[in-house]
């Protein structure tokens, strides 16, 4: 398992065109973002697509990686989650774009700002099991599956706007347990 | 609303954002606030880091050999190779035609590319629109620029900056119209140009008000060795 600062070595040296570095980090993350993408998908060719599509972006936006202040991991994920995601979206022709790496960019948290957000698994994996099963679930489809209100709605039975409720409350709590 | 209620609020606008579930245009409000609030800004990152770890649930899947030959043919193929080509052939155009226009007086030196540059570097856009190829004259301490694609927008400039190693960016200048031009390095930087990036960023007319890049940064590229 690559360390988080082999991970910053491999993206500092992409941004400034090291291919053998590139080769490096695409062994060690994506099989990782490769099960990300297939879960979104659920569709091979599309999941294959996808992540020829995210290493191209990595490989152009390795250069803005380390003034977002993310962690290696955090930005990947999240730039493949988020491209997948609109590829379903585009597929169902509905629901908007999320950021693109270029947006993430601009988020500017500061290093301190991920060191408080302490994500390690368990605490936010604790955190769920605090949650309704079915909250949790709802949380988890959007993220996972990149499900919208009205998706969940459909999903829970239940009016979009109780979704919403439901959803909203959630987060707080979840936010409020992780900050404990 | 209190100070509290209004913070709860944000916290979970912030959640909803990073999740994608906000309808359109809550969305776009919400991507313009992390611009100009940085405490918003902070919540969407802890949301980003916090929720990035449910990744840990799905089990990672080995892609097949042939995802990574297509990354690699998609980003250093053949393409890449055509790509440099294009850039001697706009020098020549813009020396021709600066020619043309300047004949028979004293013709300017229209920007002509190195015969043997020390380094090169390929700057190409993420959406493909703006493309520019470098070259570096180290006889001359000047750096070559040819540009194909977008011109910067009425009332905005592009600007140059190279960023040598862990340095703040240090500008080259606007780039003019032009499709060709030579930018002057200085001295002190030049020993640091061996994997430096240059990138080009939008600016208000007559360049960054600042000195460092105010605008997005819309493409960058290493200097590696010719």
């Amino acid at each position: 398992m690559a360390t988080r600062d082999d991970l910053e070595h491999w993206l500092a040296r992409t941004a400034q065109g090291d291919r053998a570095a590139f080769g490096a980090l695409y062994r060690h993350t994506s099989a990782k973002l490769f099960g990300l993408a297939l879960r979104i998908l659920k569709d091979r060719g599309e999941a294959e697509d996808a992540l020829q599509e995210i290493y191209v972006k990595v490989w152009h936006a390795a250069g803005r990686y380390r003034v977002n202040g993310y962690s290696p991991m955090t930005w990947l994920i999240t730039l493949a989650r988020n491209h997948a995601i609109d590829k379903v979206r585009r597929r169902r022709a509905g629901g908007g774009a999320l950021d693109d790496v270029a947006e993430l960019a601009d988020a500017r948290p500061g290093p301190e700002a991920e060191a408080v957000a302490r994500s390690e698994r368990g605490r936010i994996e604790a955190c769920f099991d605090e949650l309704d099963a079915d909250r949790a679930e709802a949380v988890r489809r959007a993220y996972l599956d990149g499900e919208s209100y009205a998706d969940l709605a459909e999903r829970f039975a239940v009016p979009l706007n109780t979704m919403r409720t439901w959803l909203r409350r959630s987060l707080l709590k979840l936010r409020e347990c992780l900050e404990r | 609303m209190t100070g509290a209620e209004k913070s709860d609020d944000d916290r979970a606008l912030a959640g909803e954002y990073v999740l994608g579930v906000l309808p359109p245009e809550e969305a776009r409000a919400a991507s313009a606030r992390i611009a100009t609030d940085p405490e918003f800004a902070a919540l969407v990152a802890e949301w980003r880091a916090d929720l990035a770890t449910l990744a840990d649930e799905v089990e990672p899947v080995a892609p097949p050999a042939r995802v990574w030959r297509a990354t690699e043919r998609r980003l250093f193929g053949r393409a890449r190779r055509r790509w440099w080509a294009w850039a001697a052939p706009v020098a020549l155009a813009a020396a021709l035609a600066a020619a043309v226009v300047f004949w028979p007086s004293f013709a300017p030196r229209a920007p002509v590319p190195p015969a043997a540059p020390a380094y090169r570097a390929e700057l190409v856009a993420q959406d493909g629109d703006l493309r520019l190829a470098a070259a570096y004259d180290a006889e001359a301490g000047t750096l070559f620029v040819a540009r194909e694609g977008a011109a910067a927008p009425v009332g905005r400039a592009l600007e140059l900056w190279i960023i040598a190693g862990d340095d703040a960016p240090v500008s080259l200048g606007v780039l003019p119209d032009d499709p060709a031009t030579v930018v002057m390095v200085a001295p002190e930087l030049r020993a640091a140009l061996d994997g430096a990036v240059l990138a080009v960023s939008d600016e208000p007319a007559g360049g960054s008000p600042t000195g460092q890049p105010t605008g997005a940064v819309l493409a960058t590229g290493a200097l590696t060795e010719a």
